[in-house]
């Protein structure tokens, strides 16, 4: 892809239909996770949403489902905010972890929205400034939830994995990686 | 975090002009007993979390920087203080632009 340039007030780019492909794909994917498999669960709500049946259904807590997930990637994207206190922890994920997770669907549907404009890399990726902050979360949640299935803890295994050879069957991920992290830098760049 | 790359230019000017009297995050009062503290992790990169300060907390740009840098020297930072209910807020912002971010007493 080229770098994220900005002329006349929008953001664009040229992806190819291998990235248009691929990126929408990782997003997908992250939907998928953030959401439990049920993205429409959540949706960005109507403005007539009746605030206390919103509020019955935050409290509602599955008694099977442990409250924090299994998943590595799941956790690291929704951490704990007590480091002292579990139990401060839990009542603070109960009470916010459903808007969070609105919050990354809907930045994601933006994403999405805007790959799918492109017509699988015909036209070119337009983005409005307004849209940046979607945009850029999202990558971080992709780039988030790559770095964890490649085992990225610290900056030693962040460095281990710049030296891979290209046999070994992570390379592959590893410089999705790398185009997500020049996309979001490029991004970044013409805000 | 992820440095940006030679290739990217982008100095940070000091803020100049008339000083502005700020208090500084550290020093906190019983009004303002709780804090927020960004970690530093591996994948984000020094750019995103400059600009997550700036755009969110609305902090200069030299302000921001700094703070990224301690995030990144000393592995963490205190980002805001203030009632449990505003850092709660805070955090809760950080982790939809996925910083690590938790709150504690300012007196830990």
């Amino acid at each position: 892809m080229k770098k994220f340039a900005r002329r006349r007030g929008v953001i664009s780019s040229h992806l190819s239909s291998y990235e248009v492909e691929l990126l929408s794909s990782l997003v997908s994917q992250l939907v998928e996770l953030v959401s439990d498999g049920e993205p429409e669960q959540y949706a960005a709500e109507p403005a007539d949403a009746d605030p206390f049946e919103r509020l019955v259904r935050d409290l509602q807590v599955d008694p099977d489902e442990p409250e924090v997930s299994e998943d590595p990637v799941v956790r690291r994207l929704f951490p704990n905010a007590y480091p002292h206190d579990a139990a401060a922890s839990s009542d603070f994920r109960r009470f916010t972890e459903r808007d969070l997770r609105t919050k990354k669907v809907s930045d994601a549907s933006v994403v999405l929205q805007a790959l799918a404009e492109t017509g699988g890399g015909a036209r070119e990726l337009r983005i409005d400034p307004e849209e940046a902050g979607a945009w850029l979360r999202t990558l971080t949640g992709v780039r988030l939830a790559v770095a964890t299935r490649l085992g990225i803890e610290d900056a030693d295994s962040a460095e281990e994995l710049a030296e891979l050879p290209e046999e070994d069957p992570r390379s592959l991920l590893v410089s999705v990686y790398d185009w997500l992290g020049f996309a979001q830098e490029t991004l970044i760049s013409t805000l | 975090m992820v440095p940006m790359s030679e290739t990217e230019g982008g100095s940070v000017s000091p803020a100049g002009g008339t000083a502005v009297a700020e208090r500084p995050l550290e020093q906190v009062t019983p009004q303002t007993p709780w804090v927020t503290i960004v970690w530093d992790d591996p994948v984000n990169l020094m750019s995103y979390v400059t600009h997550v300060f700036v755009t969110y907390f609305h902090y200069s740009k030299a302000k921001a920087s700094t703070l990224m840098m301690q995030v990144h020297s000393d592995g963490k930072a205190v980002v805001s203080s203030g009632t449990r209910e505003e850092m709660e807020r805070d955090v809760g912002a950080m982790h939809e632009y996925g910083l690590w971010a938790t709150i504690d007493k300012a007196d830990d």
